[in-house]
């Protein structure tokens, strides 16, 4: 387990070292450099040499990357071209709300496509098409729709024409039931996107569990049918289900960046729209290796949650 | 079904061999694939024709006709410029199309070409590629997409390999393990024995074998290549407007929503009618390629 782990952790380590190179690289390869890009037209070319001997970037390509790799290491990822502040400052500030909405999604993703998937699975077990094909159909449609139209949709219906939450308006952290009330839409709009996924593997991996011989035992020696189905079919059946949780995690982050420019949430999807609309490449760089950060860091936890409760799984 | 006879009247008969058709007749017979159509070619003629249609062209301004709610004279109705969004909406669909099929071909064609490489040699190149495809996989693919885009500029081409290099790892992937598994089959060391040339092995032995699941994943790459432009689109950072790309239809619409909400809400339902469509396209050409599920 240790040996997997830390072979594991190596690997991790290559990808991303890998995903810094590949941004940094890529982020030179842009025509001008940052420099022209904060100052403009309006610095005499004396001035510019000046500021890009202060950022480092008079020196080779290479010292720069070593540069760069050290100031990463030391979480020191420079200052936003347009106000000053340090990247690193507004990162944290923003991660609350983006991590709210992903818990909150995560949470109510489950708590609505495992119940679903079960019965689509119990049904079809028994011999029920009908509810089956139903739940698979609209875990399909909810699937395939763009995350930006359905917010603009929810929007329409759930705060301009009902107006049972607020459409834009302060999100802080401190004030707990207001944050709620600001990302209950966000939440509900990523999870119809996620229900389908997680609902669909709750399905195949209990069906299959419900065909074993340890549960057609189980209801032999007279249980009920929801005894089976909690004490046998959905425990056997969670350990696919959780790594689905972590391997949809990236279109998780997809759908944040999405919904919190539309819901106006100062999250670090908003961050990126707006780096990316003021030009501010420092702040594009930091935020996509941060969130390749997050997304390898997950896919790194559900390999080991898997490896380590399966119990069938070898070192 | 595979041969037909029909007699002619000098008493000879020609053979047709209708089994050179047998996939296409059996992809028309399956029911996913015939919805899809149903949904896809009119969609398609719509348009290809749009010009000839009685609407107003895409760019078309009418300041008599501002924000006018869907009508049989305006369809999907139209915005605060009076331009007709259903104009609009099938010049957008136009540009996703082209952006989805340009996706899913450049997907295809290195995921098929660096994937067949990497599963058939192994070795050196299978693990660079692999590490490689690691880093790419490491970034969620709108943001992947929005990181290129910051690089290359917007509009049509960076959009289109912006997306396309979230997906080619995918492909390299799934080509790579299918021609792995393939090579050690006895049939290739059957057609080894006889000296067959790597080219050959790959050409006529690995890549037929392997073709048809790239299809599927193809058809389902372009379905999210049309959704991830349409996203892109929608932040102002893909398609540049005055084009009337769908993500662009959508974010003009977002500050009307309240007046008018048919800016935004009718093309996007369009680009879900669109997504799940190629989605049954997909999942018919499954069924059908697939001998498993053959009856």
């Amino acid at each position: 387990m240790l040996v997997y782990s830390l072979k594991r952790f190596a690997q991790l380590f290559t990808t991303v070292l890998g995903v810094v190179t590949l941004v940094f690289f890529t982020m030179r390869m842009i025509p001008g450099d940052p420099i022209s890009a904060i100052a403009g037209d309006n610095l005499s070319g004396e001035a510019l040499d000046r500021m890009r001997s202060q950022m480092g970037l008079d020196a080779p390509l290479f010292v720069q990357y070593l540069n760069y790799l050290g100031h990463l290491a030391t979480f020191d990822f420079g200052n936003t071209v347009t106000t000053k502040l340090p990247i690193i400052g507004l990162i944290l500030g923003a991660l609350p709300v983006t991590v709210s909405i992903a818990v909150g999604t995560i949470v109510l993703t489950v708590l609505i496509s495992i119940p679903l998937g079960t019965l689509a699975a119990f049904t079809a077990h028994k011999g029920h098409r009908m509810l089956d094909n139903a739940i698979t159909g609209v875990a399909m449609v909810l699937d395939l729709m763009p995350s930006f139209w359905t917010s603009l949709v929810c929007l329409l219906i759930f705060s301009l024409t009902l107006g049972w939450f607020p459409a834009s308006g302060t999100v802080s952290i401190d004030d707990p039931a207001h944050l709620l009330r600001r990302i209950a839409l966000p939440v509900l709009v990523l999870s119809m996107a996620q229900v389908a996924t997680l609902a669909r593997i709750t399905r195949t991996s209990v069906l299959e569990v419900l065909s074993e011989d340890y549960v057609r035992t189980a209801r032999s020696m007279g249980w009920s049918e929801l005894r089976v189905l909690f004490r046998h079919a959905l425990k056997n059946a969670a350990l696919p289900i959780v790594t689905v949780i972590g391997l949809s995690f990236g279109n998780l982050l997809n759908g944040t960046v999405i919904v919190e420019f539309i819901f106006t949430l100062p999250g670090i999807g908003n961050l990126l729209v707006g780096g990316m609309n003021s030009r501010d490449y420092q702040m594009v760089q930091t935020l996509i290796v941060f969130y390749a950060l997050i997304f390898v860091a997950i896919n790194f936890a559900t390999d080991l949650i898997y490896r380590v409760f399966d119990p069938r799984v070898q070192f | 079904m595979a041969h037909f006879s029909i007699p002619l009247p000098a008493r000879r008969t020609v053979s047709i061999d209708l089994s050179r058709f047998n996939g296409i007749v059996r992809l028309l017979a399956n029911r996913r694939v015939q919805l899809a159509l149903m949904i896809l070619v009119p969609i398609l003629l719509l348009t290809t024709f749009r010009s000839v249609l009685p609407i107003a062209g895409p760019l078309e301004t009418n300041l008599r006709a501002m924000t006018k709610a869907p009508s049989l004279e305006h369809l999907f109705g139209t915005d605060r410029m009076g331009r007709d969004i259903f104009s609009r909406t099938l010049a957008g669909i136009q540009i996703s199309m082209f952006v989805g099929f340009a996706v899913a071909l450049l997907s295809l064609i290195v995921g098929l070409v660096v994937g067949t490489l990497a599963g058939f040699f192994g070795g050196a190149i299978d693990r660079v590629m692999m590490t490689i495809t690691d880093i790419f996989l490491a970034f969620p693919s709108l943001l992947l997409a929005i990181g290129l885009v910051s690089v290359m500029g917007t509009g049509m081409l960076p959009v289109v390999l912006a997306i396309s290099l979230s997906d080619v790892p995918r492909f390299i992937r799934l080509q790579r393990s299918m021609a792995l598994s393939l090579r050690s089959r006895a049939y290739i060391d059957a057609a080894r024995t006889v000296k067959a040339s790597h080219l050959w092995l790959m050409t006529r032995h690995i890549v037929p074998n392997t073709i048809a699941s790239l299809l599927v994943a193809a058809s389902i790459a372009a379905a999210n290549a049309i959704l991830v432009e349409a996203g892109l689109s929608f932040l102002g950072l893909g398609i540049m407007p005055p084009a009337p790309s769908l993500g662009n239809l959508i974010r003009d619409g977002q500050s009307y929503l309240e007046q008018a909400w048919w800016i935004s809400t009718l093309p996007g339902a369009v680009i879900l009618l669109i997504a799940i469509s190629l989605h049954f396209l997909s999942d018919g050409i499954r069924q059908v390629l697939d001998p498993r599920s053959r009856k």
